[in-house]
């Protein structure tokens, strides 16, 4: 725990080279070369496959980037933020701090999708569509009643895995089945880069999670992990009636929930903890699962920027290395 | 082993099938035939249900001239009973695609469709006779060797070629256009229009903006009036992204400029992650042109000075492009009518490298190394948009009704690649090049680009081919030699001496028949006799028994063929001005199922994304789960040993190899310095991407992925 007292008394500088936890260090390198910005991907590419959609999918798509949207800002204006006061270490506000803003570029960049791809009527209708939905409504409430001020930290961080690891991929699930049949790919992508992120916050956070959890009696703990799957229950029961009423139009909805599960056991094994749907329930559409990793894509330059260009450490070269 | 695929595959259509290759099976195997029947899937469901049906060939021909879809004048140049025999003789290959994205690409980019986009009117098989008999323009023998060549796979036409020959309303069957622009308003206008034209008929544009006066420089000697290259860069990005062909595909272009030009920062500034929206350059592809004296400072660590191409030109009366920096360099450090500016090199070439690792770009020519290799006289400024074109330009001038007042000439190429495994299983690897330098040639006879002059005027005298090669990596393992190996870089060399020779051999049999040779032969080292002093004071023979081995079945070029192939040519001339290029091979190494170009594969289990397939997987040639120890991929053989291969190559290359180069994200800026210093020291010409691979950070990773292990 920090000691409140002694923060107030002195202010302390961040010092890098002192570190508590090294996995800090790890995780603030991955995401700093990680940064990017919406402008990056070449969205406009993508018009012509979005007048190629049916109106019911248009609007499919529209609704699910405005729940994405919403978890983003959720977690850029309240969930990092209420995980940053319960930092270890500097080190670790520090980590959060750059979470926050990255999720702020994600809620970002799926205006950038619409006003490329939309006309405004399409997307207000959309952001009134996720005001008055009562699942999307649900979902948000249930997270955001855990960052609630006084609320137990190690609680916030389960919602918060849950959120970055679980709560999304509903959402993410559309444009990977879309670009899986070579629509919308430059929205893919960066929705790929998005899906970079969240994978590094949701282990990050998870990571932190079971440090702290190593430090709670087992009776704690016991109370903890109920905690961890009841709420992964109330999560799961809104999540498959969000996706039904979105996906039920396309015949989808099966598929999504078996991504759903793969997810929620992926989020449950951040927090260390075992999984909950067995395999079975997990068999994710080889199509989709395949295009969850960003590495060593091989694209086509002329149509799109990829997503696997980093920001670099530079190394001024020697003397040596001009030995001709 | 079928009975438990059937049931794990039950039900998934042919791109979760497809997918399933990127995911490794309960044994950690990879899952080959899941692609396979994937492929089949593809045919079975989708293919064969949306194929128009026709009861005989003259039924599908006649419709396909009434209908508009085949040029009249390709099929009215061979007897009805040819036809026949040809179509016949393709049928009874029995051609199958190997691979799912093979089969994907072909349907999705090249096949023939009804105009509504919905239903194909060809096979595989009809669109290769279609490019045979386009090229061999009513000589039916041929006719028959192309077609031949082509359905083998041992030569593949570049995609403008493949995907026009032999269509009423097409694009131009030429891949490469590049183009120069001078210091003038007039110039300037001329190219953004003829980048326009050039994209309406497909092919990549290149244009050099070297000779442009950079930012601040004076206009009609009123001091910082100038804007510099940004805004002609920002006029070409829309302009290339405006004109597609038809939606087919994206407009693409590049463009270049020297190292030693004042606006170089800003030029590699457009590229940076957090370039404002005003200077991001999203969509065009850049290159810098860089001569020997940089690297010679930058040894010495001092400070490199840029000129103003406006003031070069003044002073020696000749545009900035056509001075050689590296031997002008102190001449004009000294001239106090050039203004100048100085950064210092070292941090030069680590701007470069940033550049690269967040964007890939810029291209690097190595302007000396270049020139020095070139047989031709003139001047090489610049590359194109996959960096492996070199040939010499000339400007031009205008009148002010932008009109030409002295007609230059520009650059255009017709590119295709030989199949290295295929040419190799023979019959005969001489024959081989022979038919890919025809059906080249006569894709530079049947081109005329009328919207650009100087384009037109450039091929007209050069008859410039680029003929390349793909699947080095895919024979290697196949015949179990690790890439990059002492036998492989050896197989490399000899391999590219005995295409070199051949080809040589083709075009000067061409200009005996012809009675011609491109203009500029005369002045050319091949005229002289001393372009092939190389060939005859030593062998390019196998020397290891391993290497001897793989070319058993092949006949090689001696020391004595090489003499009277310089006599030959010494007293015939030569066709083409340009005989090789090895370009990168994107989609038409997926058709023919070879790797791409001479680089080693990028990941086992290739993710290829496009704007018109989406993300497809793609395993590479040959791959057997026995023999994956020969498929280290890009990252892991590191630069050194590609680097090697293709220093091999070039050495017998007339133009330039589209050379990539790997890193993972580990990697610093300072890595890709020392692969720079070493390309250049081996006598690289040109370096295409950058490409980085970044692991997912343990606990992230797709579980069971196959391009994501290592």
């Amino acid at each position: 725990m920090k000691d409140e007292l002694a923060r107030t008394a002195v202010p302390r500088a961040i010092n890098w080279n002192r570190l508590q936890d090294e996995k800090d260090l790890e995780v603030w390198n991955r995401l700093t070369v990680n940064f990017w910005l919406p402008e990056k991907v070449p969205l406009s590419n993508d018009v012509q496959s979005w007048a190629s959609l049916r109106p019911e999918e248009q609007q499919l798509t529209i609704r699910v980037f405005t729940g994405l949207t919403l978890l983003d800002t959720i977690q850029n204006a309240l969930g990092a933020p209420a995980l940053m006061a319960d930092a270890v270490t500097p080190h670790e506000e520090a980590v959060l701090s750059n979470i926050a803003f990255m999720e702020a570029v994600h809620a970002r960049s799926y205006s950038s999708i619409f006003s490329t791809l939309c006309s405004t009527r399409e997307v207000d209708e959309a952001f009134r569509w996720s005001e008055e939905n009562p699942h999307l409504q649900a979902k948000a409430r249930a997270v955001l009643n855990t960052y609630a001020p006084g609320a137990d930290p190690l609680k916030r961080k389960i919602a918060s895995v849950f959120l970055e690891s679980f709560l999304f991929y509903s959402g993410f699930y559309l444009p990977m089945y879309w670009s899986s049949r070579a629509k919308l790919t430059n929205t893919a992508d960066l929705i790929r880069l998005i899906i970079r992120d969240e994978a590094v916050h949701g282990y990050y956070i998870g990571y932190k999670f079971q440090r702290g959890l190593e430090r709670e009696t087992s009776e704690r703990r016991a109370e903890l992990k109920d905690y961890a799957f009841g709420l992964l229950f109330e999560l799961y029961d809104i999540e498959a009636k969000y996706t039904e009423e979105l996906y039920d139009g396309l015949g989808l909805s099966e598929e999504v929930k078996s991504f759903l599960h793969y997810n929620a056991n992926k989020a449950l094994q951040n927090l260390g903890f075992e999984a909950l749907f067995p395999a079975e329930a997990c068999a994710v559409n080889p199509a989709i699962l395949a295009a969850l990793s960003p590495d060593s894509e091989n694209h086509d330059f002329f149509s799109g920027s990829g997503s696997s260009y980093v920001i670099g450490r530079a190394v001024a070269t020697e003397d040596e290395d001009w030995d001709f | 082993m079928l009975d438990r695929n059937d049931s794990l595959t039950e039900g998934l259509d042919y791109h979760a099938l497809n997918a399933m290759l990127n995911l490794y099976d309960a044994d950690g195997n990879i899952r080959f035939e899941a692609d396979r029947l994937a492929a089949r899937q593809y045919f079975l469901t989708h293919v064969n249900q949306n194929t128009v049906f026709f009861h005989s060939l003259d039924e599908k021909l006649e419709y396909l001239v009434e209908q508009g879809y085949y040029e009249a004048e390709v099929l009215a140049a061979y007897p009805t009973a040819f036809l026949h025999e040809i179509w016949a003789a393709a049928f009874a290959k029995k051609f199958r695609f190997p691979t799912f994205l093979g089969a994907f690409k072909y349907y999705t980019s090249y096949t023939l469709k009804t105009r509504d986009g919905k239903r194909y009117l060809e096979r595989y098989e009809d669109r290769v006779v279609m490019c045979a008999l386009a090229l061999a323009r009513g000589d039916q023998a041929l006719a028959m060797s192309f077609m031949e060549e082509i359905l083998s796979g041992r030569f593949q036409p570049a995609t403008p070629t493949f995907l026009n020959a032999g269509k009423k309303s097409r694009g131009e069957l030429i891949s490469c256009f590049l183009l120069r622009l001078e210091d003038n308003m007039e110039s300037i206008g001329r190219g953004i229009n003829s980048a326009l034209q050039l994209s309406k008929r497909g092919g990549g544009v290149a244009l050099m903006l070297t000779n442009i006066r950079e930012h601040g420089a004076p206009i009609k000697g009123i001091e910082n009036q100038s804007s510099g290259v940004i805004p002609i860069m920002k006029l070409l990005e829309d302009s290339f992204s405006y004109a597609n062909q038809l939606g087919a595909r994206q407009g693409a272009g590049a463009v270049y400029l020297n190292a030693h030009h004042p606006d170089i920062l800003r030029f590699l500034d457009t590229k940076r992650e957090n370039a404002d929206e005003k200077i991001r350059i999203k969509t065009l592809s850049l290159g810098v042109v860089i001569p020997d004296i940089t690297f010679e400072l930058a040894k010495r660590n001092e400070e490199m000075y840029l000129f103003s191409p406006h003031d070069v030109e003044k002073v020696y009366g000749v545009p900035f492009s056509e001075i050689s920096v590296s031997e002008k360099y102190a001449e004009m450090v000294d001239d106090k009518r050039i203004a100048k500016k100085k950064i210092n090199a070292r941090a030069f070439f680590q701007t470069l490298a940033e550049i690269q690792f967040e964007s890939g770009y810029p291209y690097i020519m190595f302007e000396d190394t270049v020139n020095r290799m070139n047989p031709i006289a003139g001047r090489i400024t610049m590359s194109n948009l996959c960096s492996e074109i070199l040939q010499v330009n000339e400007a031009s001038t205008f009148k002010d009704d932008l009109s030409y007042d002295h007609l230059g000439t520009d650059i255009s190429c017709n590119l295709g690649s030989l199949n290295i495994a295929k040419a190799m299983d023979g019959p005969d690897l001489g024959a081989t090049v022979e038919a890919a330098i025809r059906a080249l040639t006569a894709v530079s006879e049947m081109s005329a680009i009328d919207s650009v002059p100087s384009v037109r005027r450039g091929n007209d005298e050069s008859h410039a081919i680029g003929l390349g090669q793909m699947n080095l990596h895919g024979y290697l393992a196949r015949e179990h030699v690790h890439y990059g190996s002492p036998e492989g870089i050896e197989f490399t060399s000899v391999y590219f001496a005995a295409v070199a020779y051949h080809a040589i051999r083709a075009s000067c049999a061409l200009a005996r028949e012809k009675g011609e040779s491109f203009r500029g032969f005369e002045t050319s080292t091949y005229a002289s006799g001393t372009f092939f002093d190389k060939y005859t004071s030593r062998d390019w023979l196998p020397e290891s028994a391993r290497v001897q081995a793989l070319f058993a079945d092949v006949t090689l070029p001696t020391r004595a063929d090489w003499e009277a192939l310089r006599t030959e040519v010494m007293t015939h001339g030569l066709y083409n001005r340009n005989l090789q290029a090895v370009p990168p091979t994107g989609s038409i190494s997926y058709i023919n199922n070879a790797t791409s170009s001479i680089h080693p594969i990028v990941s086992k289990i290739e993710i290829r994304k496009e704007g018109k397939i989406g993300r497809v997987y793609y395993p590479a040639p040959f791959m057997t789960n026995e023999n994956l120890a020969y498929y280290r991929d890009a990252y892991e053989i590191g630069p050194d040993a590609l680097i090697d291969t293709y220093a091999a190559a070039t050495e017998h290359v007339d133009q330039g190899l589209s050379l990539t180069l790997f890193f993972p994200a580990e990697a610093t800026t300072r890595d890709i310095n020392r692969a720079q210093i070493q390309a250049w020291k081996k006598g690289i010409k040109t370096i295409y991407y950058v490409r980085l691979r970044q692991t997912a950070l343990e606990g992230t990773e797709v579980e069971g992925c196959v391009s994501c292990t290592l």
